[in-house]
């Protein structure tokens, strides 16, 4: 009984305050009162709430520097994916291609094809352009003194299980790089000022496509999935220009990208917890922020006649194919970071780089274009950007060397490879 | 395998004259359990056999190109108990994933196809399945009372 008798109470206490309002029109219609928007809790534990604080997060990643963006991205370390670029796994390319979504295109960009067909047409007698025929002949005597001296000059010691390659080959390739960025700087300007590192460190990370946690306490959920590439090239040359891009971004729109279905450990690809880097080989305060031309070297174990010995023949192109791919995309992409780009943040402008493979006899070249690294899930959404890679299988430099000389020098490789270092923004 | 002397068995008159050694190794195809890219093969291998093993097995006997072969050894469970509270194991076995060479593809087969059944029109058959359909359809429960149990309400 109390408690109804409490309620007239209440009203007619209540009652008398509603007497005093005022009935007549006011202007408060006139006046728009400014309320701050009805946003979603930051704290609460809906979903509505998680989504506000993603939202938070990526504001907060586009209005910092550069450099907190990248400590920002990088920070929370989980599980991800190790991509090695040079890898043993098989058919690894067309993963590869899934990952880093890039579109194979063979053969090499119109600035080097073309080229290189006049010279096929017209026998070996044309010049590189921008060098006449007698610095090509210099470069030429060069290059045959930098094979003869490992190859025929000093006496080597037989080489430790497995390293061949890095005890002849990779003097071989170092001087090489080292003569020809020296001696191509009086035609390409940009050589004088670019910084050529010897093993540098190149790392890459990045999110892309997801899957639902099959069990453990955050069964359900999803997670994007994450990768990771450290790679280390044999060297590379860095230039503070940005060279120039292939084709325009919109012709990427109609390139295919193969695409895999399967979970990235069928490949086999194997889960690890470390700190998530983006390093271009240099640090961010450095003027030769843009990349040039990479230089790799096949180690032994996946060296040609290795392959052939496993009845893996099939698998050298793939092989080359996938490291340009993962190399290139790394370098290229941390580059594109290094200028405040990431994954909500798309680049407005392609970045290229190149990328010369080889054992020390057969050289691949591979040209990529970095169109877009909004790769996740969120981000990728229709976006018709797709990254581009041109490649050429592996060309023979030379046949071999007998009698202090080098026999069947390739002048086609060499000029492609004088291009490559020609190539200037 | 370890190198060891072997005991043939001694010819005797009236045996074959060609007689065949075979492994006395065991490789069981499975149907994967998690769908696999198509160029790869899943088998259950003896806990002995080696990677190097199963690639001489398949390419030598049975001429299957082999790319490479990856194994791990499956745990099997001693979670059960007995009636005596005892562990029960369930023996371990080894998994080899098979990455097939030369462009090779294989799906598991589809060993117990569902055979499409045709009723014949105005048999005892149809009247039974139709009897049962609307049987089943009667003893389902009212939607429109949205789950409350029957015996509730007026």
């Amino acid at each position: 009984m109390a408690a109804r008798t409490r309620l007239p109470l209440l009203l007619s206490r209540n009652l008398p305050l509603y007497k005093h309002h005022k009935q007549a029109h006011t202007e408060a219609s006139v006046k728009e009162p400014a309320y701050p928007p009805i946003v979603p809790s930051l704290t609460a534990k809906s979903k509505s709430a998680r989504r506000r604080q993603a939202e938070e997060q990526i504001k907060k990643i586009c209005a910092s520097t550069v450099e907190e963006k990248l400590s920002l991205i990088t920070r929370v370390q989980w599980m991800k994916f190790v991509v090695y670029p040079q890898t043993f796994a098989r058919n690894a390319d067309r993963w590869y291609q899934h990952f880093t979504k890039t579109a194979y295109i063979p053969g090499l960009p119109d600035k080097f094809s073309l080229d290189e067909r006049g010279s096929e047409q017209t026998t070996v007698q044309t010049t590189v352009p921008g060098i006449g025929d007698e610095a090509f002949a210099d470069i030429r005597s060069l290059v045959t003194n930098v094979i003869l001296q490992e190859r025929w000059y000093t006496k080597k010691r037989k080489t430790f299980l497995f390293r061949a390659q890095e005890q002849t080959f990779g003097p071989l390739l170092r001087n090489l790089v080292a003569g020809l960025t020296h001696s191509l700087a009086k035609y390409n300007p940009q050589l004088l000022l670019c910084s050529l590192d010897f093993d540098p460190q190149v790392h890459f990370y990045w999110r892309r496509g997801q899957r639902i946690i099959p069990k453990g306490h955050r069964k359900g959920r999803q997670e994007p999935t994450r990768f990771q590439i450290d790679d280390c090239p044999h060297s590379q040359i860095r230039i503070p220009q940005q060279l120039k891009q292939f084709t325009p971004l919109e012709d990427s729109y109609a390139a295919e990208v193969p695409e895999v279905t399967y979970a990235p450990n069928l490949l086999p690809l194997f889960r690890r917890q470390y700190d998530n880097n983006i390093f271009t080989g240099s640090k961010l305060p450095d003027p030769a922020r843009y990349g040039h031309t990479q230089f790799h070297l096949v180690p032994d174990r996946y060296h040609r006649d290795r392959m052939e010995r496993l009845k893996q023949s099939d698998q050298v192109e793939v092989f080359l194919r996938a490291n340009g791919i993962a190399s290139l995309f790394a370098w290229t992409g941390a580059q594109a970071m290094y200028q405040g780009f990431w994954d909500r943040e798309d680049v407005t402008r392609p970045f290229v780089s190149q990328a010369v493979i080889t054992d020390g006899k057969y050289f691949s070249f591979f040209c990529y274009q970095l169109n877009t690294v909004a790769l996740s899930v969120e981000a990728d959404s229709d976006n018709p950007r797709k990254n581009l890679i041109w490649g050429t299988e592996s060309l023979k430099l030379y046949d071999g060397v007998e009698d202090g000389k080098v026999v069947g020098l390739n002048d086609g490789v060499l000029k492609l490879l004088v291009q490559f270092l020609l190539n200037q923004p | 395998m370890p190198v060891t002397r072997v005991l043939y068995p001694l010819y005797q008159l009236g045996n074959p004259q060609l007689r065949i050694f075979r492994p006395k190794w065991f490789l069981t195809l499975v149907r994967p359990g998690k769908e696999l890219p198509s160029d790869t093969v899943q088998f259950r291998i003896p806990l002995e056999m080696t990677k190097y093993d199963v690639k001489n097995y398949l390419e030598k006997i049975y001429e299957v190109p082999v790319g490479a072969v990856r194994t791990r050894i499956q745990f099997g469970t001693n979670k059960k108990k007995n009636h005596l509270n005892q562990r029960v194991k369930r023996p371990d076995y080894k998994v080899a994933y098979v990455q097939l060479a030369q462009g090779q593809t294989f799906a598991f087969p589809d060993i117990f196809p569902t055979k499409e059944r045709a009723v014949a029109e105005g048999s005892m058959e149809e009247l039974q399945e139709k009897f049962m359909e609307d049987e089943k359809q009667r003893q389902k429960p009212d939607p429109r009372r949205g789950g409350v149990t029957e015996w509730f309400g007026l």
